[in-house]
C-alpha cells in the first residue's frame, strides 16, 4: 500500500498549509471587525447597560483596516496561484515571499 | 459521427459537471442571503467561465491516473485505434454517459456527489468492459500517488476530513473572536468575507472542472485522427467547454444547493467565510501540492465542519450519512452504468451501437428531469425551511431512474 503513505504524506502538508490560510485569514478578517468595532465605540460592543458605551477610538479603525489588507493580501496570492498554474508556472516560496516561476 | 456524439456527450458532462458544483461555491452564501439566488449563480457562472480560459496548461492525461487507454504522453494506445479508433470513441463514449446518468440521478435525490468520480466511474466501467480488468490503473506503479485508488479513493477519504477539521477550527476561531460585537458590524462584515471566499472557490472550480472535459474531447479528437498536437488544444474546445460549465453554473443545481446550504446545518455569514475559506484553502493547497480531489467532497466537509466548530450548532448527521453513502457508490454506479453503454454499444457495433446508447443517454435524461418536476427546487424555495419542506431530498424510488436506464 505505497499509495496509503504518499497520501498521509501529503495529507499533513495539506492540512497545515490549510489552516494556516483557511483558518488563519477568516481570524484575522474576525480580528479586523472586532477592531472596527472597538474603534466605532458607542453601541459596537456588548457593555453594561445604563452606560453610554466608550468613545470612538480611531485607532481601532487603522488596525481593522490595515487587518483586512492583511487578508486581501492571501486572498490576491490565492488568485495569482491558480492564474499561474493555468499558464503552467508555479508559485515558489524559495524565497519565503512567492515568486513565480516555471513547473 | 461517433466523434461528434462524443464532443456533444462530452460537453453534456461538462454541463452537469457545472450545475452539480455550483453548490460548492455558493451554497453558503444564497442560505444566509449574503447574495440573491440568482446573483450567487450568475457571480459563480461568470468566474467559471473566466477559471476554464484561465487554464492553458494541458489535461490531456486527465485519465492516465485511473485507466490504460494512453501512452504516457497522451496519444491513444495503438491497439485502439484499428478502424479510425472506434474503440476508444466507444469507451470514452460510454464512461462519459455514465458519468452523466449519475450526476443527474445524485442532482434528482439532491445529493452533492463528486463529478471527477463519476467520470472516472463511468470510463473504469468501460475500460474494464472494453478492455478488460487490466485495463484500469488500480494502484499506480509504486513511485507516486496513482491510479484509481491514489488518485480518487484515498483523497476521497481524507479530503473531507481535512476541510472539516480546517472549517471547524476556523469558524471556532471567528466566534471566540467577535463574541461581544453588535451584529450590524459581524452580519456585514462576513458577509463580504463570505462573498470573496465564495468566489475564490467558483474561480479554482472553473480552472480545474473544465480542464478534464477539455483532455477528454482532445483525446477523442487524437483518435479520430482530426488532432495530432498533445502539447495543445483547439481553441473551440476550450472556448465549448468554457461556455457548457458556466451555462451548467449559472442554470443551478437548486436541489444540491438546498441540500448544502439549509440541509446539514443552519449556516451564519462567520459559518459561511470559514466554510468557504476552508474550502478554497484545502483546493489551493492540495493542487499545489499535486494532490488530488474533488470540490464536493471539500466543500462538503467544510460546511460540516463550520456546524461542528460553531457553539451550540446543530449538525443533521442523517443528511450527511446519507452523502457519505453517495459518496461510497458513486464509483461503482457510474462504472456499471458505463460498463452496461459499452457492452451495449459495442453488441450493435460501429456508429449504430454509439447513437442507440447516445439515445438511452437522452431518454434516461429526459426521464430523470420530467421526475424532477413533481418536486421542483428553484430560486424561489431554495432557502424553505428544511424540516418543514422535506420532499426536496427526501430519497425518491429509484424505479424512476432504474427503468429510465
Amino acid at each position: 500500500m505505497h499509495n496509503l503513505g504518499f497520501a498521509l504524506e501529503g495529507a499533513w502538508k495539506v492540512l497545515a498549509a490549510s489552516l494556516i490560510l483557511g483558518a488563519g485569514l477568516p481570524a484575522l478578517f474576525a480580528l479586523g471587525i472586532r477592531s472596527l468595532a472597538w474603534g466605532a465605540g458607542g453601541d459596537a460592543e456588548v457593555h453594561e447597560t445604563g452606560v453610554t458605551g466608550p468613545r470612538p477610538r480611531p485607532i481601532g479603525n487603522v488596525v481593522g483596516w490595515i487587518l483586512f489588507a492583511v487578508v486581501v493580501l492571501g486572498v490576491l496570492l490565492g488568485i495569482t496561484f491558480i492564474v499561474a498554474s493555468g499558464f503552467g508556472k508555479a508559485l515558489s516560496f524559495e524565497h519565503i515571499f512567492p515568486t513565480i516561476v516555471d513547473k | 459521427m461517433i466523434l461528434a456524439l462524443v464532443v456533444v456527450t462530452a460537453l453534456g458532462f461538462d454541463f452537469t459537471n457545472g450545475f452539480h458544483d455550483t453548490a460548492n461555491a455558493m451554497a453558503t452564501s444564497i442560505a444566509t442571503r449574503a447574495l440573491r439566488p440568482k446573483t450567487a449563480v450568475a457571480l459563480s457562472g461568470i468566474l467559471n467561465l473566466i477559471g476554464a480560459f484561465l487554464s492553458v496548461e494541458v489535461a490531456l492525461t486527465v485519465s492516465n491516473a485511473v485507466v490504460r487507454i494512453q501512452n504516457p504522453d497522451g496519444t491513444p494506445k495503438a491497439s485502439l485505434l484499428a478502424d479510425g479508433g472506434t474503440a476508444l470513441l466507444l469507451i470514452v463514449l460510454a464512461g462519459l454517459i455514465g458519468g452523466i446518468v449519475w450526476n443527474l440521478f445524485t442532482w434528482l435525490l439532491g445529493l452533492p456527489s463528486s463529478s471527477s468520480h463519476a467520470l472516472f466511474g463511468g470510463l473504469v466501467g468501460a475500460t474494464i468492459a472494453g478492455l478488460g480488468w487490466a485495463g484500469v490503473n488500480w494502484n499506480g506503479n509504486g513511485t507516486k500517488l496513482d491510479g484509481v485508488v491514489g488518485k480518487v479513493i484515498l483523497p476521497a477519504l481524507i479530503s473531507p476530513v481535512i476541510a472539516g477539521v480546517v472549517a471547524a477550527v476556523g469558524t471556532w476561531i471567528i466566534y471566540k473572536i467577535t463574541v461581544g460585537v453588535a451584529q450590524r458590524f459581524t452580519e456585514n462584515g462576513f458577509r463580504w468575507g463570505q462573498i470573496g471566499s465564495a468566489s475564490l472557490v467558483s474561480l479554482a472550480h472553473g480552472t480545474n472542472d473544465a480542464q478534464k472535459t477539455m483532455g477528454v474531447i482532445t483525446l477523442a479528437l487524437i483518435a479520430a485522427g482530426d488532432w495530432t498536437d498533445t502539447g495543445s488544444i483547439p481553441f473551440w474546445v476550450k472556448a465549448a467547454c468554457a461556455i457548457a460549465i458556466a451555462l451548467g453554473t449559472y442554470l443551478g443545481g437548486w436541489r444540491i444547493i438546498r441540500t448544502l446550504g439549509k440541509g446539514l446545518v443552519e449556516i451564519s455569514p462567520p459559518q459561511g467565510m470559514a466554510a468557504e475559506s476552508s474550502s478554497a484553502a484545502v483546493i489551493l493547497a492540495s493542487s499545489h501540492l499535486g494532490f488530488a480531489l474533488s470540490t464536493t467532497h471539500v466543500a462538503t466537509g467544510s460546511i460540516l465542519g463550520s456546524g461542528v466548530g460553531k457553539p451550540g450548532a446543530q449538525v443533521r448527521w442523517r443528511v450527511a450519512g446519507r452523502m457519505v453513502a453517495a459518496w461510497l457508490i458513486t464509483l461503482p454506479a457510474a462504472a456499471v452504468v458505463g460498463a452496461l453503454m459499452f457492452y451495449l454499444g459495442d453488441f450493435i457495433g460501429g456508429v449504430a451501437g454509439a447513437v442507440v446508447i447516445f439515445v438511452l443517454l437522452l431518454v434516461a435524461a429526459a426521464g430523470m428531469w420530467v421526475r424532477s418536476r413533481f418536486t421542483p427546487v428553484d430560486h424561489t424555495n431554495v432557502n424553505d425551511e428544511w424540516d418543514r419542506a422535506p420532499d426536496a431530498a427526501a430519497p425518491v424510488e429509484p424505479v424512476s431512474a432504474g427503468s429510465a436506464l
